[in-house]
């Protein structure tokens, strides 16, 4: 493999409910390479949400080993993994999950600011990234102003903006109707031909159908790994 | 992040729920209110004592005798001998009649000598001083307090007008302006000359007043002047209370100390109105990081890290109080200003007042905002995105 941006290997995360330890993800091991479209494919329970939280550095495994970038995320502290995720990951998530009483660009300068950036360089990345998914005319509409559709390609702007390794993108058409869905699948397939990585989860066959790898979960193992389009 | 943009995030908070920070606010508007306010109110009434205690002339020693013959002029004279002396005067005083054609009233007779009107410096209202010059020539002269004036019902065209005092005929020279003191508002002023044939018997003085160089040489003049007298009189045990003397420096030491105690007390309670506002803060803050769970797990996923979390919810908690801080500053002092007319004392803005109320409200915002600040700091992203 010549250059994995996602290296799982015998990855276990088990949770402590009460007394009792559920394994959410029992022994795993998957790489991703740069520039690949993979969806994460798998019904509720399958271990599809800790994969993606292990994934977007948010939470470490309990044993095994994940690697984002190269870089081990059970030896990183908050602060360092906080770091990593700015650097290495961009998440969309369902609810779009703008911030409240900020506008579009607002939201989209976040993760630059959070990094350092000065706010003047910030806004002028968000512009660009902003018009660039169509949306250079609402730059500063807060979210009552905006649509579903809209408000997933603030979303998607704000994920791009700091050019991470990875794009993680969690049931991102799951709050649309199916043809503004579509047309969100459309630009990640486009953003990818770009050269982006894109990792969708999805509990959508049809959905995951638009990406040419598609890992199946369930029970907290990979139960297949295709790739080709259907 | 810089810092600048985190105050920014807590400012634009702020400003999308103005109504909850608004009342959040009012429990540290009212605290620091109240502690300007009473802080005015207590430096307005010491302000007060004071310039009354001054009218009774600073650096003085007041040497009463606790008998009709127990201190005479000569001793007067010895005091005056003593190292550090730059003023001094006696007085005879005692009760008497004063009456015009028309009305008779009772009134305190004092016999002072020539350095005391210089020495205390009343303003006057009408007329002149029994002038230090033309002393000798005054022992027919007569000098009303200004309350001694106004139960004798005197009129401003009686200056010069004979008035009687224990019967005898005196010229109306003067009226003394309202004086701030204890009861010397009553005194009809004689020469001593004057005082001796009206009632007191030679030698014997009711008070010597020694004033000293500098405030700092009272204390040591007191000492030398007790050893002066005990020495006159043979005196040797400290029961023989032939006099007492009374130091104005030590009378004012204990009356600040009075106002002083005074004032922290009623900051303390005004102290507790702020801390009640803090805790106010601190239960909004709480409910916010609650209400933002969500927000929090974003902003960690988007990259935000706990430092960045903690500083600006801190921010928020500071700008809310500091903010009140600030508004109560204003009231309070715009009470103040009203007490000071209704009190009739003089109102100013102290720089000391400025700096305790917004530091007091920075404090307030630091502790009570910490906590909230640290539990928000503290979530982790994947519950607090999860969290509905």
């Amino acid at each position: 493999m010549a250059n994995p941006v996602v290296e799982l290997e015998n990855v276990r995360r088990e949770y402590l409910v009460g007394d009792q330890v559920t394994v959410a993800l029992d022994g795993i091991d998957l790489l991703i390479e740069h520039g690949e479209f993979v969806a994460i494919v798998g019904p509720s329970g399958s271990g599809k949400s800790t994969m993606m939280n292990l994934i977007g550095c948010l939470d470490r495994p309990s044993s095994g080993v994940v690697k984002i970038a190269s870089d081990p995320t059970s030896e990183l502290n908050d602060n360092q993994l906080t770091s990593l995720r700015s650097k290495a990951i961009g998440f969309v998530f369902q609810q779009f999950q703008l911030l409240p009483n900020t506008t579009a660009i607002e939201n989209v300068m976040a993760p630059l600011l959070y990094q350092g950036i000065s706010s003047k360089q910030a806004k002028q990345s968000a512009t660009e990234m902003l018009t660039r998914l169509g949306l250079g005319e609402r730059l500063n509409f807060d979210r009552n102003r905006l649509s579903g559709g809209q408000q997933q390609r603030v979303a998607i702007a704000r994920a791009l903006v700091t050019s991470p390794d990875i794009v993680l993108a969690d049931e991102p058409t799951g709050a649309l109707d199916s043809k503004t869905g579509a047309q969100v699948i459309d630009l990640l397939k486009e953003l990818n031909q770009e050269g982006r990585t894109i990792i969708l989860i999805t509990h959508d066959l049809d959905i995951a159908a638009s990406a040419p790898r598609r890992v199946f979960l369930r029970d907290g193992r990979i139960e297949r790994d295709e790739r080709g389009s259907k | 992040m810089r810092l600048l943009g985190t105050a920014r995030l807590a400012l634009n908070r702020i400003w999308a729920t103005k109504v909850r920070s608004l009342l959040t606010m009012l429990g540290v508007v009212i605290g620091v209110a109240a502690i300007v306010a009473l802080t005015s109110i207590v430096d307005g009434a010491s302000q007060g004592i004071n310039k009354s205690l001054a009218t009774l002339g600073t650096n003085q020693l007041n040497i009463t005798a606790m008998a009709p013959d127990a201190l005479t002029e000569q001793d007067a004279q010895a005091l005056a001998g003593l190292e550090g002396v730059s003023v001094m005067f006696v007085q005879a005083q005692n009760e008497g009649t004063i009456a015009t054609q028309d009305k008779r009233v009772n009134a305190r007779l004092v016999g002072v000598s020539s350095q005391y009107f210089a020495a205390v410096k009343p303003e006057i209202a009408l007329g002149a001083y029994l002038s230090d010059s033309k002393f000798a020539a005054s022992a027919k002269d007569v000098v009303f307090g200004a309350d001694a004036a106004n139960d004798l019902g005197l009129t401003s065209d009686m200056l010069g007008q004979t008035v009687k005092l224990n019967g005898q005929d005196f010229r109306l020279v003067g009226v003394l302006d309202d004086q701030a003191g204890f009861g010397t508002n009553g005194r009809v002023y004689v020469t001593l000359d004057a005082a001796r044939k009206l009632f007191s018997q030679y030698p014997y003085v009711s008070s010597i007043v020694v004033q000293a160089d500098t405030p700092e040489a009272v204390d040591a003049l007191q000492v030398a002047s007790d050893r002066l007298l005990r020495d006159r009189y043979g005196l040797n045990a400290e029961t023989d209370a032939r006099y007492t003397i009374t130091n104005q420096a030590s009378l004012i030491a204990a009356v600040s100390s009075i106002t002083d105690t005074l004032g922290l007390l009623l900051t303390g309670i005004a102290g507790i109105s702020l801390i009640v506002g803090g805790i106010g803060i601190m239960n909004i803050m709480l409910v916010s990081v609650r209400e933002r769970t969500r927000e929090i797990g974003v902003r960690r996923a988007i990259g935000a890290k706990q430092s960045n979390i903690l500083t600006q919810f801190l921010i928020e908690a500071i700008v809310l109080s500091l903010a009140g801080g600030v508004v109560g500053l204003i009231l309070g002092q715009i009470a103040a200003f009203f007490l000071a007319i209704i009190g009739d004392w003089v109102f100013s803005i102290q720089l000391e007042t400025v700096l305790l109320a917004l530091g007091f409200s920075l404090v307030v915002g630091v502790v009570f905002g910490v906590w909230p600040a640290r539990t928000a700091a503290k979530l982790e992203p994947i519950d607090a995105l999860r969290f509905e």
